[in-house]
């Protein structure tokens, strides 16, 4: 307990001190928290609940739409602030745009995570491909339908309000950091608490044999649905920051980027190790990492680059990093390992 | 836990990793200024993402080559940073942050696409980075009061309300019937605005008004509408993706209709791909190689067109060709403000007043050009089946006379 303690005051530290260190990386840094987050989230269905769901960057991107039309409509009226393609014409004093910003983040976290409710009822009853399929498909269609819908700018695009002058020019990018950094704190904490509870055993119980859960007595139903709505809940508060931290949504390039953020959260926790609490963290961080460095230093080769990531993971890590150093080191995970057993098992084989 | 040992070491490699790759460049190294762009090289924009890629290359080419920049009694020369933004906003306002705060760059140029424009210019503006941009007509990037955006191009809404009133002209000043689809992206909407409003100064209806996903591949749902009612003109917008689509299913469905009016036909080199099918297609552009202006650095459109086919093997559209507008105009810019001040730069890019091969350029206070209108060209085949754009309007660069109405297909 004592070293977990000194681990989370090291993690916390650096989290508070990076901006500062780094003053120039801010943006990609709030990014990375944002990325952990989804990925952190997408492992309670991914990971410990065995539900392959392509349909969070739903959430992602109405939490999007909704703080930028909250935080507008406060003051403003929507339609047009969108039609004259926003800012300059109206502008948030400091006060009205924080305000606005939390008021519009307790919004993007509560709706997406009724949504949730209302959409995990109707579809958690499909299993495998099917489920991975349907939820594939309600990210592409909140994509086309918000790019109809006017009053949010349609294929227009949203401007968000941009950031008022206070402070200095670091003001902006310190904001959004600690903002989403708090947000991965709070993820976090709640993650690693719900996975110390009986919840956990649920999920991965309803992942082992689903059937078998409910003869004995679980309703699945009921945990499948609480466990999408606890991500749908964080993924609606990452969304609402990064259309802040972006400044201009898009239909389907920003807000709902299935295609990419919708995809990068599953490889995220894949890479690090699905069914794990630090897997999708230690993922996010690699792939982030590892994409920005390709995207700067060999430009051109960044998707081929990426490509063989994928590849790289499927083959020789299918358990992610942390399904990898725990086959190595079952020890250090806390693991008994009868040597005997283990023998045993080989010769087996 | 040992577990925690191996996190401990993870973060702490981090640490190490972030605190060697801060490689910061400096806006002027030793003779060279260096400029910032985000472009699309992969992803939807990718081709217009090389087109303009291509202009601001043969621009920085020529300027170099041909003398640089004189600031202060030294000679400069450009060089530009560039990143792909994946046709992506997100990414862009990304590359845009990361290029001032990171790379050190002080002058921006712009992306490809209004979309991406509109991400990337409330970074720009925020540190008073000045951006000349040659690719986002939206006309919302003008109404916001950016004080350091600069755009060769004139906005979005003009590009086919021509074509409008054209129609109106020739049937005798009698409101048409218009049918148009759009892509659902910020240059082609706002295209569409400009019809509306055309639709309205000239008592015109819209008879169908679709709007069409991005990226697109398929509009024979609109096309069959269109076959039903009949239209007088026919507007359609997307991209290159769109002008091809458009193409392709009109010839394949045989689809009749007096006028077509288009954006991009030129940089989706409609007259080579589609040869004869794409005859008739009324295209807006910003500039076409006949055009009659004229620089010390690239001569006039003909000799830039020629300059350009040899160097990179297609004729230029004309997203290169402001491309490389671009980069005169900072070369202009810094020479006046004979600084590097940011903000001095910046006012000497308000007072530009200048014609390059590409056309006059003046800013207005939001930032567009004024001084150079958008001309219209029509795609003429000969017997060979030999396809070229020709300009029909204005009245003074026309180098043909435009055909309407379009004959039907039985009858071509």
């Amino acid at each position: 307990m004592n070293k977990n303690f000194i681990l989370y005051a090291v993690i916390l530290i650096f989290g508070l001190a990076a901006p500062f260190l780094f003053p120039a990386f801010k943006v990609q840094l709030s990014i990375l928290c944002v990325l952990i987050v989804l990925a952190t989230t997408w492992n309670i269905q991914g990971g410990e609940m065995g539900y392959n769901s392509f349909g969070n960057i739903l959430f992602y991107g109405l939490g999007m739409y909704l703080c930028a039309s909250v935080q507008v409509g406060m003051f403003f009226p929507l339609a047009e602030w969108t039609e004259s393609g926003g800012e300059k014409t109206f502008v948030h004093t400091p006060t009205q745009f924080f305000q606005g910003m939390a008021v519009g983040l307790v919004v993007a976290a509560i709706v997406p995570t009724i949504v949730a409710g209302l959409i995990g009822y109707s579809i958690l009853g499909l299993r495998g491909h099917y489920f991975a399929i349907c939820t594939l498909g309600l990210g592409v269609a909140a994509g086309e339908i918000s790019g109809g819908i006017e009053i949010i700018g349609a294929g227009q695009g949203f401007t968000t309000p941009p950031f008022p002058n206070v402070g200095s020019l670091e003001a902006r990018g310190e904001f959004f950091y600690f903002l989403s950094f708090f947000t991965l704190v709070l993820t976090f904490i709640a993650v690693r608490s719900i996975y110390s509870t009986r919840f956990k055993l649920i999920l991965n119980a309803i992942r082992d044999n689903e059937d078998k859960a409910e003869a004995m007595g679980i309703e699945t139903m009921k945990y499948k649905i609480i466990g999408w709505m606890i991500s749908a809940f964080f993924c609606g508060l990452a969304g609402g920051i990064m259309g802040g931290l972006v400044g201009y949504i898009d239909s389907t390039d920003v807000a709902f980027d299935g295609r990419e953020m919708g995809v990068f959260m599953v490889l995220m926790a894949i890479l690090g190790g699905k069914g794990t609490l630090w897997g999708p963290i230690i993922g996010a961080t690699i792939f982030h990492i590892f994409k920005e460095g390709f995207w700067t230093f060999f430009l051109g080769w960044q998707y081929v680059a990426l490509g063989v990531l994928i590849v790289v993971i499927v083959i020789y890590f299918p358990e992610g990093i942390m399904g990898w150093l725990r086959e190595k080191y079952p020890e250090r995970f806390g693991e008994v390992v009868d040597e005997k057993d283990r023998k045993a098992q080989v010769e087996l084989k | 836990m040992r577990l925690n040992r191996i996190i401990l070491s993870f973060v702490s490699a981090l640490v190490i990793l972030f605190s060697t790759s801060v490689a910061s460049f400096a806006k002027v190294v030793g003779d060279k200024i260096i400029l910032g762009a985000a472009i699309s090289l992969t992803g939807k924009y990718s081709s217009n993402g090389v087109h303009t890629q291509n202009g601001y290359n043969m621009a920085v080419d020529r300027i170099n080559s041909m003398g640089g920049i004189k600031v202060g009694g030294k000679t400069y020369k450009f060089d530009i940073i560039y990143y792909d933004d994946e046709s992506n906003p997100k990414r862009a306002a990304q590359l845009a942050e990361r290029l001032i705060s990171q790379d050190g760059v002080e002058f921006m140029l712009g992306p490809y696409s209004s979309g991406l424009t509109k991400a990337i210019a409330p970074v720009t503006e925020k540190y008073g980075v000045p951006m000349v941009e040659a690719n986002g007509a939206s006309r919302s990037l003008f109404t916001k009061g950016y004080k350091y955006l600069f755009a060769v191009l004139a906005p979005a809404n003009l590009y086919l309300d021509v074509a409008i009133e054209t129609a109106v002209e020739l049937n005798g000043g009698k409101p048409v019937r218009i049918a148009q689809a759009f892509e659902q992206d910020a240059f082609s909407q706002d295209v569409r605005l400009g019809i509306l409003d055309a639709a309205e100064r000239t008592g015109s209806k819209i008879i169908i008004d679709d709007k069409l996903p991005k990226e697109l591949n398929d509009m024979a749902a609109t096309l069959v509408k269109v076959k039903q009612m009949k239209p007088d003109v026919l507007v359609v917008s997307g991209h290159t993706k769109g002008a091809l689509t458009a193409i392709r299913q009109i010839a394949e469905m045989k689809v009749d209709v007096p006028m077509l009016a288009m954006t991009h036909c030129d940089a989706a080199k409609l007259s080579k791909q589609h040869g004869k099918n794409s005859q008739y297609a009324l295209c807006a552009s910003q500039w076409h190689k006949s055009l009659t202006y004229k620089d010390d650095f690239f001569k006039d459109g003909m000799t830039y067109a020629a300059d350009f086919e040899k160097e990179f093997g297609y004729d230029p559209p004309y997203q290169s060709a402001e491309s490389s507008a671009a980069l005169l105009v900072f070369k202009d810019a810094f020479e006046r403000a004979n600084s590097f001040d940011q903000k001095k730069v910046r006012d000497a890019l308000a007072a530009t007043n200048m014609q390059t091969f590409y056309g006059n350029i003046k800013f207005a206070p939001g930032g567009q050009n004024v001084d150079k209108p958008m001309v219209l060209f029509q795609v003429m085949c000969d017997a060979s089946g030999s396809c070229e754009n020709k300009v029909v309007a204005p009245l003074k660069w026309a180098s043909a006379k435009l055909i309407h109405p379009i004959p039907k297909w039985s009858e071509r």
